[in-house]
């Protein structure tokens, strides 16, 4: 019996030590492949009355976890008293080819919210064009309308809010924030 | 290498000279009372050490019986008395026991015997504490962070209402050591919201030694230790166990738990077992004025023992399974530090919320298992040898409400994060028989462990760690004064293993850390009542790996933390003076006590926020700095008329930082709990039935440094909590019953250490109702 126990004991003790010479720890998982991150947000605004007026600007940062955006793009000019459709994209170009992650936020639009908000010193009102499909139908802001006024330059903030729950199309302040970018937005 | 054998070889010498000494610390007193079943007690009864004849005393009027000079070790007592059965019970004396014998009058009924020990732990003279009695049965049904805090000394960090952790004198997660039946927890604990992967119902006993530890433990007792252990294995033939059933109204919690034990005979004698389980659910909890969403409980967890026993030999095996799925509070989500103060705004989350027992994104699963094996041989001269091996792995997961980008549908039903941490370790140690005098214990302990992280961000490295130690500890009692000394040493290798961010090759980086710690301190007993107990120890923690490397965003604080890979080992200097009366209408207890950490670590705020995609983090970056924490603990207990006891605890801490010249963070505030209990020895068909009405108060921390957290510390607070109770037997199963209201004014209050009162109220009243069977 006591025999016995003892055999069983080392048994097990030989077992454990076994199990511990694995080493998976030595295997750093690689990032994910499909998984996306945003690392551009990209404005295209068109002017209504010329549709030839194509006005580009982005917010780039390839290193999204370092705090070092690249803004040499993240600047626009546009024509004053003017009227522009804009529309927002959002892509990973980490990726090759390109990611675009707007085609995700769409396929989970009534969950997200895009919201502009112009400096006070900035003569732009911006309207959102698009709908999800909550009932009823709450805006988006993929797709938006600026009516610019006088001269004038200063910070437009876009954000697209994550909103699981509550959303409700006007109030940017619910759920939580995957993007919060500053453009630099100039009427002459 | 070679410290280690120089270890092990001074280790064989300290057993030879504990085998050559002879005789026996005979120290203790064992007291107590003999009742019948109804309670009553019995006067007249002979309670006698059977193994040494001239030690025994008769029970008086009250059933009161006092032994003195108990030798330490096995031994068995017997309780005789006219008209009843007589009554054996086998008690480990370690420190002055407690027993209390019923007895049955008819000598076929089985007779019943509670031992309730002054269980002393390896570190005498270390202050210690115990949740037992009634406190140990209210306590039921909560988590581990939740029940210690009925301990003065202990307060909590919570995470909402299903996560909690427990602060020892100012400090927690890995500043505070878990044992699991004797075992090293290696879980996740770096984490405020990583709370302890242990299921409470697997103990029976649990202590908790609050100061510098680490001459007996190893690394990480800084703020102190919490042991929970099962009941030893049974000794008596057929089958018993205990069954517990729990509802609480908040949350509509149920628990069930219930162990079954028994010891087999004929061929297999010698062999006991025990299983045990535990199946919790809970709903969203509510607050006085709405539910908080997404705050259900779903837990199981289970374990099994058996052991052999056969003259000087014990084996046995343990194992035990914890797994447990924890919704995450939906209103705080935050994705920036702008979504975090639009939070702070609201005076009530924005999402209403109802009932459910639906647990959705965001929620954590966890599961930890423990394997252990274990050898003791006793020798002829009391000396124990123990070898104890176990295996352990943790596995924590953590799901996001906001879903990954992708176009891969697998990919939005893995976690965001997961931990998985492997254990395995082995200890040795002797425990020296009790020899004019001196007693004590030497032993090696050895562990390895390998953790290996995925996620769709990154957030800590993997690592593989190698780490030993060797100790003794020896103590010396000569009438009334006890001196306890012990050192350590403890060498740690640790491989980080991580991946370059732009060029995707894996790299390693090696550190070493090793560390000697000691312990002294005395034990004076001034009166049989009085006794003054002083301890100065060291112990010692190396950074844990996010200290050292993480990088990124913390979501759950809105923060961007940035780890420092050149991080030393943490030394504390920690001096306590405990000071306890125990007498029949008074018990008091008094910890004082003074810890100086050099090099502790934590987050400074960074002057510059950092500007990422997803919006603006203030920033903070792991640094080190010499501080000093102190305090007060003190619990008394007065009888102050007969049925009648007035109960008060206080804890009191004091955070100080040295370098910055400030107030220490998250320190918690001052609480005082007051409380009346009346009880009776039986009323009608109730056995100790009992009333206890309780305040907490707790103050507002105002002791903070300025600027840094999000939001001021809460008000302070005071509730109120009620429970009554009573035991009963029902053919003869001893049943026990308890209805507990807590927070009875149904308060809207926020507690400093809850990580939530950034976005909601604790939770409001809640009936608690618990019964225990014993069978």
């Amino acid at each position: 019996m006591k025999n016995k126990s003892i055999i069983l004991f080392s048994v097990t003790i030989a077992m454990l030590a076994w199990n511990s010479c694995k080493k998976d720890e030595k295997t750093v998982a690689p990032p994910d492949p499909e998984n996306e991150v945003i690392t551009t947000v990209k404005l295209v605004a068109t002017n209504a009355a010329d549709t030839t007026d194509i006005v580009t600007a982005q917010w780039k940062d390839l290193t999204p976890n370092d705090g070092n955006p690249d803004l040499t793009q993240a600047a626009m000019t546009l024509k004053k008293n003017a009227t522009y459709n804009v529309a927002v994209t959002f892509l990973d170009e980490t990726k090759s080819p390109v990611e675009d992650i707007t085609e995700e936020v769409e396929e989970r639009s009534n969950f997200h919210l895009v919201c502009y908000t112009p400096a006070a010193s900035l003569n732009v009102a911006v309207q959102r064009t698009d709908l999800d499909n909550n009932t009823p139908k709450l805006p988006l802001g993929l797709k938006t309308r600026f009516t610019t006024g006088g001269a004038s330059t200063g910070a437009l903030q876009v954000a697209l809010h994550h909103q699981p729950s509550g959303k409700n199309g006007t109030d940017c302040s619910i759920g939580s924030t995957d993007v919060d970018v500053n453009f630099t937005v100039t009427l002459q | 290498m070679v410290r280690f054998f120089s270890a092990t070889v001074f280790f064989l010498l300290f057993c030879l000279h504990a085998v050559i000494v002879h005789a026996q610390d005979c120290v203790y007193r064992i007291s107590g009372t003999v009742t019948d079943n109804q309670r009553h007690p019995v006067m007249g009864a002979v309670v006698r050490i059977e193994t040494d004849s001239t030690k025994g005393d008769v029970t008086d009027t009250g059933g009161k019986f006092t032994i003195l000079n108990a030798c330490q070790g096995h031994l068995m007592l017997t309780c005789k008395a006219d008209g009843f059965s007589t009554a054996v019970a086998h008690i480990h004396i370690d420190g002055n026991n407690n027993v209390q014998f019923v007895l049955s009058a008819d000598k076929n009924q089985l007779h019943e015997v509670v031992v309730n020990g002054v269980r002393m732990q390896d570190l005498h003279t270390v202050s210690h504490t115990e949740l037992k009695g009634l406190a140990l049965l209210q306590s039921r049904g909560k988590s581990l962070g939740e029940a210690l805090k009925m301990l003065p000394g202990l307060n909590t960090i919570q995470t909402g209402p299903t996560i909690a952790k427990p602060v020892i004198h100012g400090l927690h997660s890995n500043r505070v050591l878990l044992l699991n039946n004797g075992v090293r927890q290696e879980g996740q604990q770096w984490g405020s919201e990583h709370a302890p992967e242990i299921d409470p119902f697997v103990a029976n006993r649990i202590n908790v030694v609050k100061g510098a530890a680490s001459v007996r433990y190893g690394a990480d007792a800084i703020g102190g230790v919490v042991l929970l252990d099962p009941d030893p294995l049974p000794n008596n033939k057929g089958i018993s166990g205990d069954a517990y059933l729990i509802g609480q109204s908040n949350g509509r919690m149920g628990t069930a738990s219930m162990s079954l034990q028994g010891k087999l005979s004929d061929k297999l004698a010698g062999v006991a077992w025990r299983l045990q389980g535990t199946v919790k659910r809970a709903g969203n909890f509510s607050t006085p004025d709405y539910y908080l969403k997404n705050t259900g409980i779903s837990e199981q967890d289970f374990s099994a023992s058996v052991g052999y026993r056969r003259n000087g030999w014990e084996i046995a095996g343990y194992y035990s399974m914890f797994n447990t799925k924890n919704g995450i509070f939906e209103g705080a989500h935050a994705g920036n530090i702008t979504d975090l103060y639009a939070a702070f705004s609201r005076t009530r989350p924005i999402t209403q919320s109802v009932f459910s027992y639906n647990i959705g994104r965001s929620y954590q699963r966890v599961y930890h298992d423990l394997a252990k094996a274990t050898a003791i041989y006793r020798f002829a001269n009391e000396g124990k040898l123990e070898l104890n091996i176990a295996r352990q792995k943790d596995l924590r997961e953590e799901f996001d409400i906001s879903l990954p980008f992708t176009k891969d549908p697998e990919l939005l039903k893995k976690p965001q994060v997961s931990f998985q941490l492997k254990t395995h370790s082995a200890e040795l140690v002797y425990t020296q028989p009790s020899v004019n005098g001196f007693s004590g214990n030497v032993g090696v302990a050895g562990n390895t462990q390998g953790n290996v992280f995925r996620g769709i961000r990154y957030l800590i490295p993997n690592f593989r760690t190698y780490s030993g130690g060797a100790f003794a500890i020896e103590r010396y009692t000569y009438k009334r004064l006890t001196i306890e000394a012990g050192a350590r040493y403890d060498y740690r290798w640790q491989q980080v293993y991580q991946r370059n961010q732009s060029t995707l090759a894996t790299y390693h980086t090696t550190l070493e850390f090793s560390n000697i710690t000691a312990t002294g301190g005395a034990i004076y007993r001034l009166s049989d009542q009085l006794t003054l107990t002083g301890n100065v120890g060291t112990a010692w923690r190396a950074p844990s790996v996010n200290e050292l490397y993480i990088h990124g965003v913390h979501f759950s604080d809105a923060s961007y933390q940035d780890g420092d890979s050149t991080l030393g080992a943490e030394r504390s200097l920690n001096s306590s003076i405990t000071l306890s009366y125990q007498s029949t209408k008074l018990r008091a207890t008094v910890d004082v006590y003074n810890n100086t950490i050099g090099n502790y670590i934590y987050e400074t705020p960074q002057a510059q926020p950092i500007t990422l995609l997803s919006g603006t983090f203030p920033a903070f970056k792991f640094t080190q700095d010499n501080v000093t924490i102190r305090g007060v603990d003190a619990s008394v207990q007065y009888d102050f008329l007969s049925h009648f006891t007035l109960q008060s605890r206080a804890t009191i801490v004091r955070g100080y930082n040295h370098s910055a010249q400030d107030w220490l963070i998250y320190m918690p505030a001052d609480r005082y709990e007051n409380g009346l209990v009346f009880n009776l020895h039986e009323f009608g068909f109730m056995e100790e039935p009992y009333l206890s009405v309780e305040n907490v108060s707790v103050l507002r921390q105002d002791r903070v440094p300025p600027g840094i957290d999000y939001a001021p510390p809460p008000a302070g607070y005071s509730i109120f909590n009620a429970s009554t109770g009573f035991t009963t037997h029902i053919r003869n199963h001893k049943m026990q019953l308890d209805f507990t209201v807590s927070n009875m004014t149904n308060t809207a209050y926020r507690e400093y250490l809850d990580r939530f009162r950034y976005y909601a109220d604790n939770i409001g009243i809640n009936f608690i109702i618990k019964t225990k069977i014993s069978f």
